[in-house]
């Protein structure tokens, strides 16, 4: 780094160093007054956020570190995995080179050995470290200091992209300890962070929706916060969480820029989200086609200020997502060797070989899709599920299959919950009438969410029945739909609106503790199950 | 008021719900040796003794569930023993003959302190061999011995503790069980201290809908 060095600093002179100093100095001052200057920009941008959406953020962290000290070490889906990630990425600074090498470091191995994690997954009748001499062979274990640095072996997430994994190394070093449970539980404070933003810009996201129904804001944002699938992952290390808010912070910029305008700024914005989604979970690519259409629609409607500015603005989004995705894609490429731009992440979702020889048809895929979400139709040869899936895993998962999936409510709580379903599908058909002359406008930059959201549910069946016919297990787990959570806030809001104007704000209310107490139940489901 | 009438209802819904959750009365766990049953992991022939190392008895432990076949036979007598370190017997149990096969819980009485590092034996009395359920896996240190030769696999054994609790009675016990196996900071504070927090985020939220109500 000699080029580096000014001619000042080259010589050493004692002028020279008085000036150095004064320079530095200066940049010190410099520096710390655009961070002050930042601070408030960013404290007045706060200020602006109504106080009903920032008591929603705050009991959204709250509930989510609640959740994350009911859950046990490692015992969020994939939880293993994504701290092996970060600790890879915090301790080397580069993300896994992934390869037939063991994934985890020696630390988080014997932690893992001692905590008893591979007999209590997948268990349910097997408990977490019940007595004090199993919590002393843990801390005695822990004390002879294994190694933190692994090696960076593949597992079914090291060929994500980092910028989740990142954000984790920052309370990943900031832990007062490095004491591999003590990071956990920091760590899982960033996850509940994220999961408090989401619930803001669902506040934000039905802020801008309903503007004349404070009421609604809250109610839909505090279901969203209770949802107890959203609050267990919200509890531990998971790339899902930071994908659920690039999502839900996706559309809130989208319905903004379609309302108020797409000015050069909101442009920026949609392209910095969309650049932070991709580079969060490549799951993400799913929502692409559907956020080009809407910026198409954004561009057509800014055509009256002028066509250069307006495909200026359509051209300053895509640049902002264009440059960090490309950036990435060629430090996987060539300088972290991860097997590729996309380090294999599109490839192994994409992989219609099967292992015993032939491939995926498209008629397969196609029926597949459908039936993940329908009735079988009589034309359609392949039966891929038992059971409907738009109960047994969409709904069913959502009400709760906690843990490794390895333990749910009472099977009635299912039954019934299908009910309410019907019940609330009902009162919000009769919501939407309701209020269709408000939102009418907003029917075009809505069928774009549309293809949003059939993007997502398209990539989720692709890659299932690929991953059903490769390895025998079925693939979809509920979350996968969970960035489209902004429109569980809606749901219910449409719903409580069903019952009339004068009642919508106590159903509201009502829906919202229904929610807590779904989300009370689950977690006294989870300490029974581990600890009771 | 409407909003104020239907939330007070509805969290006095909840909480009734909750207080008879609470109050169901059923066995509880003690621990286990973290092995399921998740097939039958050892045969046992008739007069013949499985032991098994590394069986950690819990302090609270009062009866022992064992997952055990017979092949449609009566069982045969039964006999339990805890060993510590030494050798000497520190806890056992007993099954008179007679029983069906299935998941069979056993009582065991205490006649010693049992230690980390135990070894449990289960003598079969019959004349016929029994299935006994657990996990395979390759011989280790830690896996069963059926009369002095060692087996692959390991016997389930998950310890349940004295007659049906409540889990208000259980209270105690799961607030020590909480703090372990987290943080070193995390302690039998911690489930007190998530009981409030959500205690507040339930006020907060409460207080916020009513607020949106008069808005």
């Amino acid at each position: 780094m000699k080029g580096a060095l000014s001619p000042s600093e080259a010589t050493g002179s004692p002028q020279a160093d008085g000036q150095g100093a004064r320079s530095v100095s200066d940049r010190l001052s410099r520096a710390g007054g655009a961070v002050a200057a930042w601070l408030r920009r960013v404290a007045a941008w706060l200020r602006r956020i109504p106080r009903a959406g920032r008591v929603c953020f705050a009991i959204a962290f709250v509930n989510a570190a609640i959740w994350g000290l009911v859950v046990p070490p490692f015992q969020v889906p994939d939880e293993i995995a994504h701290f092996g990630y970060v600790q890879y990425l915090a301790q080397t600074g580069k993300p896994p080179p992934q390869g037939p090498r063991p994934p985890y470091s020696a630390q988080e191995q014997l932690a893992l050995e001692n905590l008893n994690f591979f007999t209590v997954i997948g268990r349910p009748q097997m408990r977490v470290i019940l007595t004090s001499a199993e919590d002393r062979v843990l801390r005695a274990a822990l004390a002879t200091h294994p190694s933190p640095v692994g090696e960076g072996g593949a597992t079914p997430i090291t060929n994500q992209p980092p910028l989740y994994y990142a954000l984790e190394a920052i309370p990943y070093w900031l832990s007062p300890s490095q004491d591999i449970l003590t990071r956990l539980a920091f760590m899982r404070l960033l996850s509940a962070l994220l999961a408090a933003c989401t619930v803001l810009a669902v506040f934000m996201f039905l802020r801008e929706l309903f503007p004349g129904s404070p009421w609604a804001w809250p109610v839909g944002a505090l279901a969203v916060a209770f949802q107890p699938t959203f609050a267990f992952l919200a509890a531990g290390v998971q790339g899902d969480n930071l994908l659920f808010l690039c999502a839900t912070l996706t559309f809130l910029m989208l319905l903004r820029a379609y309302r108020r305008g797409f000015t050069t700024r909101r442009a920026v914005a949609i392209g910095a989200v969309v650049a932070a989604g991709a580079l969060a979970k490549l799951t993400f690519i799913a929502l692409l086609p559907g956020v080009g259409l809407a910026l198409l629609l954004l561009t057509w409607r800014t055509m009256d200020s002028g066509r250069g500015t307006a495909l200026k603005r359509l051209a300053t989004s895509l640049v902002v997502v264009a440059i960090p995705v490309a950036l990435y894609a060629v430090l996987n490429a060539a300088v972290w060797h991860r097997g590729g731009p996309t380090a294999g992440g599109i490839a192994g979702a994409t992989n219609s070989a099967l292992p015993a020889g032939g491939a995926v048809t498209l008629n397969q895929t196609l029926d597949y899709i459908w039936e993940l979400y329908l009735p079988r139709l009589w034309f359609m040869h392949h039966a891929y599920f038992a059971e409907y899936p738009l109960w047994s895993t969409w709904l069913n998962g959502s009400i709760g299959h906690f843990g490794w999936l390895d333990y749910t409510f009472p099977a009635w709580v299912y039954t019934d919950g299908r009910y309410l379903l019907y019940a609330l599908a009902a009162l919000a058909l009769g919501g939407l009438v309701r209020v269709r002359r408000g939102i009418r406008s907003m029917v075009p930059i809505f069928a774009c969410f549309a293809v949003m959201a059939l993007g997502l549910l398209g990539a989720i069946g692709y890659t299932g029945i690929r991953y059903r016919l490769s390895t025998g297990y079925p693939f979809e787990q509920a979350r996968y739909i969970f960035p489209l959570v902004a429109f569980l806030g809606v749901f219910v809001v449409l719903a409580a609106r069903g019952v009339g104007r004068r009642w919508a704000p106590a159903l509201g209310g009502a829906l919202v503790v229904l929610a807590m107490a779904h989300g009370l139940f689950a977690e006294t489901l989870t300490i029974s199950r581990y600890y009771g | 008021m409407r909003v104020r009438i239907l939330l007070t209802l509805a969290v006095a819904a909840a909480l009734a719900a909750l207080i008879i959750d609470m109050s169901g009365r059923a066995p509880r766990t003690a621990g286990s040796d973290h092995a399921s049953p998740i097939i039958f992991a050892a045969t046992v022939p008739g007069h013949g003794t499985l032991c098994q190392p590394a069986a950690y008895l819990p302090q609270d432990a009062a009866q022992v569930q064992i997952l055990i076949g017979s092949y449609g036979r009566p069982l045969g007598d039964l006999r339990l023993s805890f060993l510590d370190a030494a050798g000497h017997e520190v806890a056992y149990g007993r099954l008179p003959a007679g029983g069906h096969e299935g998941l069979l819980l056993i009582p065991i009485m205490r006649i010693g302190r049992a230690a980390a590092g135990s070894t449990v034996c289960l003598r079969n009395g019959g004349s016929y061999r029994l299935a006994l359920g657990g996990e395979g896996g390759a011989v280790n240190p830690n896996s069963e011995v059926v009369n002095g030769i060692q087996q692959p696999g390991r016997m389930s054994l998950v310890y349940f503790r004295a007659g049906k609790e409540s889990w208000w009675s259980l209270l105690p016990e799961l607030t020590r069980r909480f703090g372990l196996g987290k943080a070193p900071f995390f302690g039998s504070w911690t489930l007190p201290a998530a009981a409030l927090l959500l205690l507040a985020v339930w006020i907060a939220a409460l207080r916020l809908l009513v607020r949106g109500e008069r808005t």
